[in-house]
């Protein structure tokens, strides 16, 4: 074969040509137009935050694209092309540096964002996310929306959600620690309630305890546990202060399923997905043995002692 | 490709200002990376400074490494073998000035836009539309004063060198007007799941059509010049060339795999993923066929010696590429530190070895004098290839620490703490490679300017 200028130049013209009908215009062509169940129009000040998330570049570590796979990870929805029609450009994201985010809104309460927004340590002490403070607080607030837009209609109703348990724990806030501390137990089930921490103190539970403490806890609840840590001026209802707790009907099973159900509403997470049954018990133990004084580890009913207990 | 009166006494001046472009610009490019990289690990190193925030400042670090560094790079040394190759003057070293000032203020608005959050937030196409513009703009310029160079040619055979560049450049012209999506200058996107598939596609071309087209034609020029030996097999060119274009161009999609896309273009871009070894295999086959029994040579000459380093870790990274495109591999290397792995493999092993040997190459024999300091460019060697070599160690683990731990149901937020020590042994490799890139701008300005060399 002679290779000419016309050659090299017009021939990988037209095999480029080619390729791009096939690859390019024929999946156009053939594109997917239904939206899905999830799908609506984003309001302009979601579309605002939009634009500051691409502005600041939040696509290069959250992806916005659940996989099949991602049922392993605990996703409830897996991604279809009709959730995407109306985005320009898509932001499906490449890396996962930070979680994803299809359908993150309505997961926390608007001021938890805040928070993480003004330092993400405040909220996630191990979070290695730059803080966004410099966008100003209007901004901070736009992008807020678009975050919790997303997943879209599932969105909303979390987030109607969120804001009936709001105003719940706000009332059950304002009628005064006693109150207060009455309505979170009452919002256990009560089987829960009755039930103790079944594994006995022991310096190890404390220590794996204290870890996870610092881990997922110390940004609210702070270092001593008075629910003065870094987070805590942003936050409403404020987080808890545990030294309240003391005789007051507290049990393991009550920390338990806080921490393990969070507190719609409230910037309390859950930590279902995150930290397993043992963990739960031992950060449940190490709160109470440190800020409650006041542990019901391995008091009756107990029930046959665990195989691994000394 | 021999020489004669006609090419002798030339200025260079265009290439003169790629090789010192790209010089400059990979000091910039690895300070971006080394301090996203420094961010990974303290994140609050520079914190509520908005324009270093780590998602500025990484699509600065990406941009700048493509089209800053290797790119004009890769040109300074095309610039330098065009004439020679075809026995003929550089068609005009003005227009060549003009287009290299016009690259650089292309990229000082690239930075300052993207630093300042003008960005269409697509990876590899954030650049906003003005610059895209300016972008095109200098490919049509470089494309003329090649085509032109062409045709004023005395030599008659197109050598592959030739072949490559030119459809490089124009394939290139011709993708990134499409990819950045020119005729929607506010958002340069598509809609929906097309502006993802179109995007990739232009994305993996990036590599596909510019990168490794002009690196290929720069092996294949410095290889056979470095061992005096004739190329390989010309039939091997022929196949390397046209299977590049046309298998490379299908693979884009392979970045969507686990994303609603038809199922008929995942299945095209992973067969065409493996069939990557075609156009890689024939050009390796060509240029280690031709160096075959002359590694001395290739010692000898610090720009062979980056060139064909570059070689091998197309290998590696071509091997491995193909690996990833497979959907159970992909599993576990989706969305973590494996692919950045790979793209630095890919992208600073292979392309940026081969544009640093172009460079080291072609400098001394543009200033007529030696190399201003060969043991400042073996530093540059060794702390690029070792660079490269801990960091796609360090990152590869890192990836399957979080691929598999993600596997396993663990939260993004479980492994984050895992991985901190990797990020530690990937910001410290960056530094040597940032460090040995400001010695390497030293000994390039050296050798151009107050060079105390005798020349020759």
């Amino acid at each position: 074969m002679k290779m000419t200028p016309m050659a090299v130049v017009v021939g990988s013209l037209m095999l480029l040509a080619a390729i791009v009908f096939m690859v390019v215009y024929m999946p156009w062509a053939t594109r997917v137009e239904e939206p899905s169940e999830i799908l609506r129009p984003r309001s302009d000040v979601e579309a605002r935050g939009r634009a500051l998330y691409i502005a600041n570049g939040c696509v290069y570590c959250h992806s916005q694209s659940i996989r099949t796979i991602d049922w392993g990870l605990g996703a409830e929805r897996i991604a279809q092309a009709g959730d995407y029609i109306l985005d320009q450009p898509i932001l499906l994201g490449s890396a996962r540096t930070g979680p994803d985010l299809s359908q993150e809104g309505g997961e926390h309460p608007d001021d938890w964002h805040i928070a993480h927004f003004t330092n993400p340590r405040y909220t996630r002490t191990l979070s290695i996310m730059p803080a966004v403070a410099y966008l100003g607080q209007q901004n901070l607030e736009d992008l807020t929306a678009y975050v919790q837009g997303l997943g879209l209609k599932q969105a909303d109703r979390r987030m109607q959600r969120q804001r009936f348990w709001k105003q719940e724990a706000i009332r059950a806030y304002e009628a005064g620690p006693v109150a207060n501390v009455e309505w979170l137990h009452a919002t256990v089930p009560e089987g829960w309630r009755n039930l103790p921490n079944p594994y006995p103190t022991s310096e190890a539970g404390l220590a794996r305890g204290h870890k996870l403490y610092q881990d997922f806890c110390l940004g609210c609840h702070g270092p001593v546990g008075d629910g003065m840590g870094p987070a805590q001026p942003y936050l409403y209802p404020p987080p808890l202060n545990f030294t309240i707790l003391k005789d007051r009907g507290i049990s393991g099973g009550i920390l338990y399923y806080q921490i393990m159900n969070g507190i719609t509403g409230t910037a309390m997470p859950y930590f279902k997905k995150e930290l397993e049954s043992e963990k739960i018990w031992d950060v449940g133990n190490y709160v109470a043995v440190y800020f409650i004084n006041q542990s019901d580890a391995n008091t009756e009913p107990r029930g046959i002692d665990a195989a691994n207990e000394p | 490709m021999t020489t004669d009166a006609h090419t002798a006494d030339q200025p260079y001046l265009t290439a003169k200002g790629f090789c010192i472009t790209s010089g400059l610009w990979l000091v910039v490019a690895t300070f971006m990376g080394l301090l996203g990289a420094t961010e990974l690990i303290a994140p609050d190193l520079t914190e509520n400074i908005g324009w270093l925030v780590f998602g500025r400042i990484r699509p600065i670090h990406v941009n700048l490494v493509l089209f800053g560094f290797v790119t004009p790079g890769l040109l300074g040394a095309a610039f330098y073998y065009f004439p020679r190759l075809l026995r003929t003057r550089i068609y005009s070293d003005k227009l060549g000035v003009v287009t290299v000032l016009l690259w650089n203020l292309t990229l000082v608005a690239a930075v300052v836009s993207l630093a300042a959050g003008h960005t269409q937030g697509r990876e590899y196409a954030e650049m906003i539309w003005p610059i895209d513009m300016l972008v095109v703009a200098v490919f049509v310029l470089v494309f003329i004063n090649l085509i032109m160079t062409v045709r004023q040619r005395r030599e008659p055979v197109l050598y592959v060198s030739v072949w490559y560049v030119c459809a490089a450049v124009v394939l290139t012209g011709a993708t990134f007007s499409l990819g950045n999506v020119i005729w929607q200058p506010t958002s340069g996107a598509l809609v929906g799941i097309p502006d993802a598939i179109l995007l990739w596609f232009y994305g993996h071309n990036v590599f596909g059509l510019l990168l490794t087209p002009l690196a290929a034609g720069v092996a294949y020029y410095v290889i056979p010049r470095a061992c005096q030996s004739p190329l390989y097999s010309h039939t091997l060119s022929l196949l390397g060339f046209w299977s590049l274009i046309v298998v490379y161009t299908h693979i884009g999609t392979h970045h969507l795999l686990q994303v609603p896309v038809p199922t008929w273009l995942k299945v095209i871009s992973i067969v065409d993923s493996v069939a990557m070894v075609i156009p890689v295999m024939a050009f390796l086959i060509n240029i280690w066929y031709t160096a075959r029994g002359r590694l001395g040579a290739i010692h000898a000459d610090i720009g062979a010696k980056f060139v064909f380093t570059g070689t091998i870790m197309y290998f590696f990274v071509s091997i491995q590429g193909s690996m990833m495109a497979l959907p159970q591999v992909q599993r576990v290397t989706h969305f973590n530190n494996w692919v950045v792995a790979h793209a630095h493999v890919g992208v600073l092993g292979f392309a940026g070895m081969i544009a640093l040997g172009g460079l080291y190459y072609v400098l001394p024999r543009i200033a007529g004098k030696p190399l201003y300091s060969r043991f400042l460019a073996d530093f540059q060697y060794w702390m690029v290839l070792i660079g490269v070599v801990g960091f796609t160690s360090v990152l590869t683990i890192a990836g399957l620490v979080q691929g598999h731990a993600w596997l396993n149901g663990e939260t993004v937020y479980r492994v984050i703490p895992q991985i901190h020590v990797y990020y530690v042994y990937r910001a410290a490799l960056g530094l040597m490679i940032f460090i040995s890139a400001v010695l390497g701008l030293y000994n390039i300005l050296r050798t151009l300017y107050f060079n105390p060399g005798e020349a020759r």
